[in-house]
């Protein structure tokens, strides 16, 4: 007795490597990508204050998306590609709901394939979220688990929960080497 | 387990399969065999290979085929098969947002009316408890559907799927609207349709309020729409987000309605002009802060946000869904040639309330 399996068997995403990590955040131009989200803002606030501290010569430079919608657009996209080819690190925030950690997703995966690493900021309760829509798409993309709980706004209370280690885990997530996982062609779900 | 017949065993061991590989909705379902998917297959003319829509982070292909194996795990005949062939259409339509309210920590839910003659055909029910459990054609449909978008779209709850609750209404959310006893325009007709089509709308809310008038007057029934929409629902129509509420009105009061000559426009506009919520009065940072905050904003921002729909049967008890982040979408049905003797074949008269004989 043959049974016709009732899941989508077609378009598997084509399994693609990260983008090659810099060695240092020394002086480079830092994007931060708020992708619509309320708690994006202040959290990407608080990350710049404190890489700000860090490296003095760093600059930085926003792409806000309007509404977390958006970004299914063609245009959005190609719009944060543009963007993403001008910084030479993306960190996006945030993902905090199910649909905002699927689209912070789509974000740093436009951020890759523009050439330039990137990382997501996510709240812990929504990592395998996050490495689920990732692979989905084609990429084990990059993310560092923070303390900021779901649709945290106040930025006082952000800016105590953005500890020096949620800062050095970014900076890892941006500097360490790529794994052989991360760097081959073809990476096995 | 010994005194388990060989085929039972095998019923067991394919849901067990089926659940193990994530398959299943957590109830029990039919095993979808070569031999079944091929008679539901009878309920449409496309070719098994005939892409419906693509859903998903990857714009997964649903198939006729596929459809008709989810059909086939969740009890379907194969005359509902139109039926499902149309809502998948509306599940692929990027206005439906089901790529949003499909994952998202708010637990939405699948809300399906169907409009038109299939109703009558398929014996979809759009009277007394037309949403609740009994009405096989209802509670199939939605259940095929809700497996299809999550067998297509490979969402699953905790990874993919983040309602943070979950939603019973995820199951099976569907009824009929009760044309025979609306005094308004079918649903499907205000939506650009012809009343002579068959119709599936799709929206996407996340809570089910009941309530009732304290008198059957138009003027409580209006109170009433009004005064019983949460705070929490807040409805405006508009290109990123189209968060819409449906009111469904029970015939007793829509005839209320009627003899004021209200057309459900003028309800809308009616709710609009008097729906209001209350702000904390001191701050809110979508406001200039500039200017004095106000105490109350709108509750509906317009019109195209509320959505009235005539459903249910005796008593003064209606309902509200809402805030739907999905849709509302509308689909026109479309028949297989062999559409009436199918009808035929498949169709079950209910016999279920024993007064036949006593009141003649």
């Amino acid at each position: 007795m043959g049974l016709i399996t009732p899941s989508s068997t077609g378009n598997d995403a084509e399994q693609k490597p990260l983008v090659p990590r810099v060695t240092s955040l020394e002086g480079k131009h830092i994007g931060l990508y708020d992708n619509g989200k309320p708690a994006a803002e202040p959290l990407l606030t608080a990350v710049q204050e404190k890489l700000a501290q860090r490296y003095p010569d760093a600059t930085f430079e926003w792409y806000h998306v309007e509404h977390l919608n958006q970004i299914k657009s063609d245009d959005e996209q190609e719009s944060v590609v543009d963007w993403a080819e001008n910084v030479d690190i993306g960190i996006g925030a945030i993902g905090d709901c199910g649909s905002c950690t699927k689209f912070l997703a789509w974000g740093i995966e436009l951020i890759e394939d523009a050439g330039t690493p990137g990382v997501g900021l996510i709240d812990e309760g929504f990592e395998l979220d996050y490495q689920s829509n990732a692979v989905e798409r084609g990429r084990p993309l990059r993310y560092k688990k923070t303390p900021v709980r779901c649709e945290t706004t106040d930025l006082d209370r952000v800016r105590e929960e953005v500890s020096n280690e949620v800062v050095d885990g970014i900076e890892e997530e941006l500097t360490r080497s790529l794994n052989d996982k991360e760097r081959a062609e073809q990476v096995a779900q | 387990m010994s005194n388990q017949t060989q085929k039972e065993q095998s019923l067991e061991e394919i849901n067990r399969s089926l659940y193990k590989e994530g398959l299943t909705d957590g109830l029990p379902v039919i095993p979808p065999t070569d031999e079944r998917v091929e008679e539901m297959l009878r309920g449409t003319d496309n070719p098994r290979d005939h892409v419906l829509g693509e859903i998903g982070n990857n714009d997964n292909p649903l198939t006729v085929e596929k459809l008709a194996s989810n059909a086939v795990m969740a009890g379907c005949l194969p005359t509902y098969m139109p039926v499902l062939e149309a809502g998948v259409r509306a599940l692929a339509d990027p206005d439906s947002n089901s790529i949003q309210f499909s994952v998202s920590t708010g637990s939405w839910a699948y809300q399906w009316i169907v409009n038109g003659p299939v109703q009558d055909a398929l014996d979809i029910e759009s009277g007394s408890g037309a949403f609740g459990p009994s009405f096989h054609a209802n509670q199939t449909i939605a259940r095929a559907l809700g497996i299809a978008y999550r067998n297509t779209a490979k969402i699953y709850p905790g990874e993919k799927d983040m309602g943070v609750m979950g939603n019973p209404a995820k199951f099976s959310f569907l009824a009929g609207e009760n044309e025979d006893s609306s005094p308004w325009e079918p649903y499907h007709v205000t939506n650009g349709f012809d009343e002579e089509d068959s119709t599936i709308s799709l929206a996407g809310p996340n809570s089910w309020v009941q309530w009732f008038p304290h008198e059957n007057s138009a003027q409580d029934v209006l109170r009433g729409m009004i005064d019983n929409t949460p705070e929490s629902m807040r409805a405006s129509s508009g290109e990123d987000l189209n968060a819409t509420i449906t009111h469904f009105v029970n015939p007793y009061n829509a005839e209320e309605l009627e003899k004021e000559d209200l057309s459900k426009e003028e309800i809308k506009e009616y709710i609009v002009e008097n729906s209001y919520r209350k702000t904390d009065g001191t701050s809110n940072s979508m406001l200039d802060t500039d200017k004095v905050v106000p105490r109350q904003v709108r509750q509906y921002d317009d019109t195209d946000s509320i959505n009235i729909v005539a459903t249910g049967g005796a008593g003064r008890v209606n309902a509200i869904a809402g805030t739907s982040i999905g849709g509302p979408v509308t689909k026109k049905i479309e028949f297989p040639d062999e559409w009436d003797s199918l009808v035929e074949e498949y169709s079950v008269e209910r016999e279920w309330v024993p007064t036949e004989g006593f009141y003649d």
